[in-house]
């Protein structure tokens, strides 16, 4: 089969769209309080920071994802070990992705609806699409990117226009403020959304000028990190900070107050299409990431066989994984705070150091 | 079967490898044998006649119809027309001389050829030749005089356009490749013609600028053609329906058109155009999916005008695929996004409607397709009554009936009417059939089912490609330079290059000294 190339505009597109993904929905950094925003903007470096580590990693090994690597670097056995933790994680990450979806689509308006029927139908569409390939995907990705940056607008203009917004919900910002900003910054905010980007460690190998990944990564990070500071400092600024942190969905929750010269009113299926964009794209991009450590390790020739199997685990594990949504938000902060750390910083930090000691004193065979 | 002999002394030069069956010396074996071969056609004529002073008997044998009778007359008269000697040349006696004078002659007025084969002379008759067959010898002497009743060039009716050329395509493959020569004046527009059809024998030409048609494109075309064996080729479609590489794709991959300037356009930017005998529709590939949204018109108008237009045609493919979908499932699951007085109104409406949304819809789109479809085959005198009867009297009995809502027929006559904003026809009814599928799972799952579709729709366009290039460029993969004729048209002065990926060589349109010039004026 032909290899597959993906350019840097693809690139570009799919960073963006993983980064909103479901950041942009539902409320992040719940310390910090009505200093969200500045939090983002605190721990946009840091996520600078760790793509270049997944940057360096792959300039180093060009042809090979993150098992790949890790199995040269740490030598066959504990890299192996510790590349198959990658498949559970990014399994069950993306599974809550879809699982959020279908609980905001179930609150919106699907309320008769099984989620199970629900979540299937966002499977089978993500199954479709990678099937079709990594290229296929990164596509459709420069598409709606376009198509989510409009809907952003739209919101965002309509949100403003209908006057909305309070300034006063945002400032003022006290010392303990800037103290709880930078500690939800680090490592919540780090890692969601900004160290969920260790997925780009498989997506990397078909990308066709190297050399420009860090420059096309680091510009769409910078971008989806001040569009999503902005998106939820107007939310705080509309709802304010009690109702922001109280509710499952504030983006949702501030688009039902938009009412304009009695006719814009009740935009709600702009945010759910956001939702559904967003979602989908992290969601494939997990499986994905999660197909291509799986062939990997497995030695998988044909890395659309593991679409169905996939697709099919992700699909039950949204459902049987929390029994309610507040149970899920739960898992969420332990997953959050414990398990993805390891695997998105510490491990490819741990890679990198690893790494340079050997290549320094020539200990690659 | 047939008489063989070798007695002709350069018979044995002209051996082939797939054996070559010969012309016999004997004229009477011959006639005999073209009427056999034919079956005794009775469009076959015959002519036969004396040479006067040599005692030869000769034959003049061509297909009634297919020939232009003063042609005929010309070809015979001008070649038999040595019956006063003339100076220094020698008698002609036998057949042998007869047949060197004949040759000499009648190649002097250009399109004659020496036929050996009866395979070759068969093929000659049925494209319009006129043969002379001489007793003695093993030739014959084949006359271009094609000709017969063609239509003529006349105004398109398919793809109709304000202002521009009126001129469209013919059934003729000779006259449509001069309508394009006409246009673009360049020895590098190259015409190469094969016969693909086990039994018709259609020409098919494929024509391209040379240096400007990208070489990989070229080549993976010849290779599809090549490999086409069937027996018929009636149509372009055939050749469009062989060559697709996704058979089974709701949409398009291969453009067709029958206006000429459309064609010089398409080649100008390196795409390659197929010509087949006997249909006005020329095919165009690679297409890409933006390119079923351009008319030809968009560049004889002005930028902004054609730029507007280019937006409200993907305004209607988004009405004429999601419409009745976004009603539905605003009627069933999103209520809200309705505004409440125009919610109440609806609600009053469709309170005598014994049926879902969703029936009422399939009903009136199905009603719709009925008439649609009746209107086509149908004389246009009558094609008219029916759409007023179907339009009109049908939609507003279908309301007062109590069948439907006036909401739902003015949401699918809507629909039906921005179907057709779409210039190409083949796209727009891939996008009527999908409208079906779409509004089924509206019904079940809302706008979040339409947003599953719109997915899976757009991975499968993504996926496409047609001669290799990705359908969906210049959107995606995103090509920057290639925006300025995509969803919008920049000023001509701009428009620099061609579009990427269609041809990868030769890239600019114009020097930029030149786009200059053109600037200040």
């Amino acid at each position: 089969m032909r290899k597959e190339v993906i350019s840097s505009y693809q690139l570009f597109a799919m960073i963006v769209l993983f980064e909103f993904g479901t950041a942009l929905v539902v409320p992040i950094g719940l310390e910090s309080g009505h200093a969200v925003w500045v939090s983002i903007l605190m721990a946009l470096p840091g996520g600078i920071i760790l793509y270049l580590i997944y940057n360096y990693l792959y300039l180093e090994f060009p042809t090979m994802n993150i098992s790949g690597y890790t199995q040269k670097i740490l030598g066959k056995y504990i890299g192996w070990t510790l590349s198959l933790l990658y498949i559970p994680v990014l399994l069950f990450n993306g599974s809550r992705n879809l699982r959020e979806a279908g609980d905001l689509l179930i609150a919106a308006s699907y309320d008769q609806t099984p989620v199970f029927i629900i979540n299937s139908m966002m499977v089978i569409a993500v199954m479709y699409t990678l099937y079709k390939g990594i290229e296929v995907f990164a596509r459709s990705a420069e598409i709606y990117f376009f198509v989510i940056i409009l809907m952003g607008l739209i919101c965002n203009f309509v949100v403003i226009a209908a006057g909305l917004v309070d300034l006063k919900n945002l400032f003022p910002l006290h010392s303990k403020d800037w103290k709880d900003a930078l500690a939800s910054a680090y490592p919540n905010i780090l890692i969601f959304p900004f160290g969920e980007l260790v997925c780009f460690t498989t997506i990397f190998p078909h990308f066709n000028k190297s050399h420009k990944a860090r420059r096309a990564g680091v510009m769409a990070i910078v971008l989806s990190g001040l569009l999503l500071c902005f998106t939820h400092a107007i939310e705080i600024a509309v709802l304010g900070e009690n109702i922001y942190s109280r509710s499952t969905f504030p983006i949702f929750t501030t688009i039902t107050l938009v009412n304009l010269a009695n006719f814009i009113q009740r935009l709600d299926a702009l945010v759910i299409l956001a939702l559904v964009v967003g979602v989908f794209f992290k969601m494939s991009i997990y499986c994905y990431a999660v197909m291509s450590v799986t062939a990997d390790l497995f030695k998988v020739r044909e890395i659309r066989n593991l679409t169905l199997p996939v697709g099919i685990v992700v699909l039950f594990s949204s459902i049987v994984s929390a029994e309610s949504y507040p149970v899920h938000m739960d898992e969420g902060k332990v997953f959050l705070k414990y398990i993805l750390p390891i695997l998105c910083a510490v491990i490819p930090l741990l890679l990198v150091i690893v790494h340079y000691i050997r290549k320094k004193f020539g200990l690659y065979r | 079967m047939m008489p063989k002999n070798k007695e002709s002394g350069n018979t044995k030069e002209t051996q082939s490898p797939e054996k070559q069956i010969l012309i016999s010396t004997n004229l009477a074996e011959n006639l005999k044998e073209i009427s056999n071969q034919f079956g005794n056609s009775t469009d076959i004529v015959i002519r036969k006649f004396t040479i006067i002073c040599t005692r030869v008997q000769v034959a003049a044998v061509y297909i009634d119809g297919l020939v232009d009778k003063i042609k005929v007359d010309d070809f015979v008269s001008h070649a038999m027309s040595f019956n006063t000697h003339t100076e220094g040349q020698q008698e002609v006696t036998s057949g042998k001389d007869a047949f060197e004078y004949i040759k000499e002659k009648a190649l002097s007025i250009g399109e004659e050829t020496m036929i050996k084969d009866w395979k070759e002379l068969c093929g000659g008759l049925l494209s319009g030749q006129t043969l002379i067959l001489i007793e003695g010898l093993g030739e014959a002497i084949s006359g271009s005089t094609s000709g017969g009743e063609v239509r003529t060039v006349s105004e398109a009716t398919t793809q109709v356009s304000i202002r521009g050329s009126k001129e469209s395509f013919t059934e003729s493959i000779d006259t449509n490749i001069s309508l394009i020569r006409r246009r673009i004046k360049s020895p590098n527009l190259w015409v190469e013609t094969m016969k693909i059809g086990v039994v018709t024998q259609t020409n098919v030409s494929i024509m391209y600028i040379n240096g400007i048609a990208s070489e990989k494109a070229l080549q993976k075309l010849k290779t599809q053609l090549k490999e086409i064996h069937v027996d018929a080729i009636l149509e372009s479609g055939y050749i469009e329906q062989l060559i697709e590489e996704n058979k089974f794709s709701p949409f398009p991959t291969v453009f067709n058109t029958e206006r000429p300037d459309s064609v010089a356009a398409n080649l100008l930017e390196g795409r390659i155009a197929i010509i087949v005998d006997g249909t006005p529709f020329v095919l165009i590939a690679p297409a890409t999916f933006i390119m079923f949204f351009q008319a030809v018109e968009d560049y004889y108008q002005r930028f902004d005008i054609s730029s507007l237009i280019r937006l409200l045609r993907f305004l209607c493919l988004v009405i004429s695929l999601f419409g009745p979908a976004i009603f539905i499932s605003a009627l069933n699951f999103h209520q809200e996004m309705i505004p409440t007085p125009l919610l109440i109104n609806l609600a009053s409406q469709r309170e005598g409607v014994p049926f879902p949304a969703f029936v009422e819809a399939i009903i009136m789109e199905v009603t719709f397709e009925i008439i649609r479809e009746a209107g086509i085959r149908l004389p246009s005198q009558i094609g008219q009554t029916v759409s007023i009867i179907g339009g009109l009297v049908l939609g507003q009995a279908a309301v007062q009936a109590g069948i439907v809502s006036p909401a739902m027929v003015i949401v699918v006559s809507i629909t039906g009417i921005s179907s057709f904003a779409t210039p190409a026809f083949n796209m727009a009814l891939s996008i009527r059939y999908l409208r079906f599928a779409i509004v089924f799972i509206a019904a079940f799952m809302g706008l979040y089912g339409i947003s599953i579709v719109a997915f899976i729709l757009i991975a499968h366009m993504c996926s496409l490609r047609s001669l290799g290039v990705p359908y969906m460029s210049p959107l995606g993969p995103f090509i920057p330079d290639s925006q300025k004729d995509a969803v919008y048209r920049s000023p001509l002065q701009s428009m620099r290059t061609r579009p990427r990926l269609v041809s990868q060589k030769n890239n600019v349109r114009m020097d930029s000294d030149e786009g200059k010039r053109g600037d200040k004026q």
